[in-house]
């Protein structure tokens, strides 16, 4: 028998320039072939671009994005422009990132016929699969703080950095807004690997780059359904897209980390089973010829959308299970509380002296018009002001009406008619525009 | 040490039984055909000597290391491809070697341009992938598969696309790599091709390995080849070759004869002939031992083939194969 001796002609192609990690390897190919393609670089374009537009558009109009919280404070301080982009990338924008980056990494190899030719070199089917998980989960994470940093400058660049109301209506200086932004989109990461995570799942199980990029979109849809129509906080917690709004609990006076802490719990549960299932499912794949597999493609898409339709219905009958996340008692104390600081603050601007420690006498009563007064919706406050100051105008024994849109996660927008409370900006002391801070009342309370 | 040594292996999917307890073993140095028609299982067993798809049944040994079903250290210096090599169409030739370089570890950039080289795509190497034909990824999937600087090469189809030149190319690089020592399974549909290569055969059907054993054993096993005689006296020729019994000759259709007869038996016709003073003006090769072998062992009735005219017989294999 020969003695088997590899090609003198070949030695030169068997010095490795690379580590001799095999993941790494992996991992760097992978970043070479995202790297190149066009739609990631589209996609870092926009995470620069897009907050710069935004914020360039808010400046030359007079309109606020009123429906987001903060929304009507993106004229007077540019980390109202981050805070609202980031509850927008949390609705959409991270999980289109999670989809584009992660949706498409593993099902792209199928469409290119590359399985065989990867697979066939020195790295293994864990190799290949950690380091196109580590891959996706880079380049999520880049484009996230991406947006956030150029969401941050964005803002104050066009509109300063300025102090702000938070969410319990206390100024909050511009030092501790710009820490409490940044740590806000640090918050969003997980669940935006978590995001990433389905993605990559839905990419390995259907081998489709349409359902693995669309997958994460679809399950932020029903996320916001399912946060619509059910009262129930278990299954809210649950959902993959509800550590999205965790950050919300730090803008408040007395801050609350339950939900923050809980759901980003889930994140990390949702990371580890998508994982671990696209993973079990790599592992135990027969790379077939292209033609086999194309008969059977189509099925896997099927399959994900029958069994994403049923787990939607099965949520939405356990969507109201548990404890009730928003209650009257809860609406109205929050509300109630937010209300005292705002109109204090309101007599502030326009040059009325507050004292210390001063706090209005407030009767909120919170209740739903068509149904029983719990659960996200729509609901009505009244708030009652009596005043233990006998100078401090106009609001003696004064019922103020609020229509309140609440959410499951307990965060509202409130609003008045411009004939309780004035007009969306006022004239302070100095005689300069400022928000009208009763104008848009945005409040949070805490739903465990 | 065999490069490959697969013993038993079964793979079923749903009610098709694709292999069917296959052995096979290819030795250093060795260059070994694999044949059978559409459906025999070889793109199946090749990938299951790849890796990339995990057996039911039976075990996968190469170059001594034990395939667990899963590639990685167990395919070092196991070089090739399974069908047609597919490449990100985005990226170009070269920068497709360096990412497949990448997850080896990397050869130098240099050695990745000498592997274009050697496969004649200078020039086109800094082009899209997506632009290239079939021969050109043809090649850049042999480039890849030398940049490994393999002991066993796995090839399936390596000529598909290729023009004679290249064809040519091709079988003169594996005849040098096997004179090397490299191992090499060749599965082919060009029958002609591999004769030009291989040293052995193995011969599968419906799964199941029909005929194995060396190039000189399939020659002595085959049945008649076949052949076009033109002579000085073809009515002449033709009582001559009736008194040979190993021998079948009949006018062919555009004239002249058609023979068949085992290699061995045709050089006493030939000086038959000559003894005869009957010269041969042309005799060509219709069917080789290997087609006609191959036709034996894979088609409905193989044992008719005996039975066919050497005119029909040629035309039927060469048609088959």
């Amino acid at each position: 028998m020969n003695a088997i001796a590899p090609p003198a002609a070949n030695a030169a192609a068997s010095q490795p320039i690379g580590g001799a990690d095999p993941i790494w390897n992996a991992f760097r190919a992978e970043l070479g072939k995202l790297s190149a393609q066009l739609i990631v670089r589209l996609l870092a374009i926009a995470a620069v671009a897009c907050p710069f537009a935004f914020a360039a558009v808010l400046k030359v109009q007079s309109g606020t994005p009123n429906d987001a919280l903060f929304g009507v404070y993106v004229h007077s301080s540019g980390f109202a422009v981050s805070l609202v982009l980031l509850a927008f990338a949390g609705n959409w924008g991270l999980p289109v990132i999670a989809g584009l980056v992660g949706g498409d990494i593993f099902a792209s190899e199928d469409r290119h016929g590359t399985w065989k030719m990867i697979l066939t070199r020195s790295a293994t089917r864990t190799d290949v699969f950690v380091a196109k998980l580590l891959a996706a989960f880079a380049l999520s994470v880049a484009f996230t703080l991406l947006l956030a940093l150029s969401s941050i400058l964005a803002g104050i660049a066009f509109m300063g950095a300025n102090s702000m109301v938070d969410l319990s209506g206390v100024t909050t200086p511009a030092g501790e807004l710009l820490a409490l932004t940044v740590l806000s989109w640090l918050l969003c990461l997980l669940p935006t690997l978590a995001f990433t995570s389905i993605a990559i799942l839905f990419s390995v199980a259907t081998r489709n780059g349409i359902v693995g990029v669309l997958g994460p979109l679809l399950v932020a849809l029903i996320t916001q359904l399912l946060n619509l129509i059910g009262k129930g906080v278990i299954v809210h917690l649950l959902l993959p897209g509800s550590a999205f709004l965790g950050w919300h609990g730090l803008f408040v006076e007395h801050r609350f980390l339950g939900p923050l802490v809980i759901s980003s719990l889930v994140s990390v549960a949702w990371i580890v089973a998508c994982i671990w299932a696209s993973r079990h499912i790599l592992r135990r794949r027969d790379f077939l010829t292209s033609t086999v597999e194309s008969r059977t493609n189509w099925r896997a898409p099927v399959k994900a959308v029958a069994a994403t339709a049923a787990l939607v219905a099965v949520l939405a009958l356990l969507s109201n299970v548990g404890p009730t996340a928003d209650t009257e008692h809860r609406l109205s104390a929050a509300i109630g509380e937010e209300f005292n600081h705002l109109t204090l603050r309101q007599q502030e601007l326009i040059g009325r002296h507050v004292p210390a420690g001063a706090k209005l006498d407030i009767l909120p009563n919170c209740n739903r018009r068509a149904a029983k007064a719990e659960g996200p919706g729509d609901w009505n406050c009244s708030l009652n002001v009596y005043l233990p100051q006998g100078h401090a105008v106009p609001f003696s024994a004064t019922s103020v009406e609020y229509d309140v849109s609440v959410e499951s996660d307990g965060c509202f927008k409130a609003s008045s008619p411009p004939s309780f409370i004035g007009g969306p900006t006022m004239k302070d002391v100095h005689g300069d525009t400022v928000t009208n801070p009763l104008y848009m009342v945005y409040g949070c309370f805490n739903v465990l | 040490m065999f490069a490959v040594r697969a013993s038993g292996l079964s793979k079923r999917f749903e009610a098709t039984l694709a292999v069917d307890g296959v052995d096979i073993t290819v030795a250093p140095g060795e260059v070994r055909g694999l044949l059978g028609p559409n459906g025999a299982g070889k793109t199946t067993l090749l990938r299951m000597l790849f890796g990339l798809i995990g057996p039911d049944d039976g075990s996968v040994e190469l170059l001594g290391r034990d395939l667990d079903g899963l590639g990685g250290e167990a395919l070092e210096e196991v070089g090739g491809f399974v069908e047609e090599p597919s490449f990100y169409p985005y990226l170009s030739g070269r920068a497709n070697l360096e990412l497949l370089a990448r997850l080896d570890g990397g050869p130098s950039r240099a050695a990745v341009a000498e592997a274009v080289a050697k496969v004649g795509l200078e020039g086109r190497g800094e082009d899209r992938v997506g632009g290239y034909s079939t021969g050109m990824r043809q090649r850049l999937g042999l480039a890849a598969a030398l940049l490994r600087s393999p002991r066993l090469l796995l090839l399936d189809e390596p000529t598909s696309g290729l023009d004679p030149a290249g064809t040519q190319a091709v079988t003169t690089l594996v005849r040098d790599l096997a004179a090397r020592g490299v191992a090499v399974l060749l599965s082919s549909h060009q029958i002609g091709e591999l004769e030009r290569v291989c040293d052995s055969y193995t011969v599968m059907q419906s799964g199941r390995v029909v005929w194995d054993g060396s190039a000189a054993e399939l020659i002595a096993a085959a049945p008649a080849s076949a052949y076009a005689l033109a002579t000085s006296d073809d009515e002449a020729a033709l009582r001559i070759a009736a008194a040979h019994p190993d021998l079948r000759a009949g006018r062919a259709r555009r004239g002249g004869l058609a023979l068949a007869v085992a290699a061995d038996r045709l050089d006493d016709f030939v000086l038959a002939l000559g003894d005869a003073r009957i010269a041969v003006r042309r005799l060509d090769l219709l069917a080789s031992p290997l087609e006609t072998m191959f036709f034996t062992l894979t088609a409905d009735d193989g044992a008719a083939v005996a039975e066919l005219e050497p005119e029909e017989l040629a035309e039927t294999v060469t048609a088959a194969s």
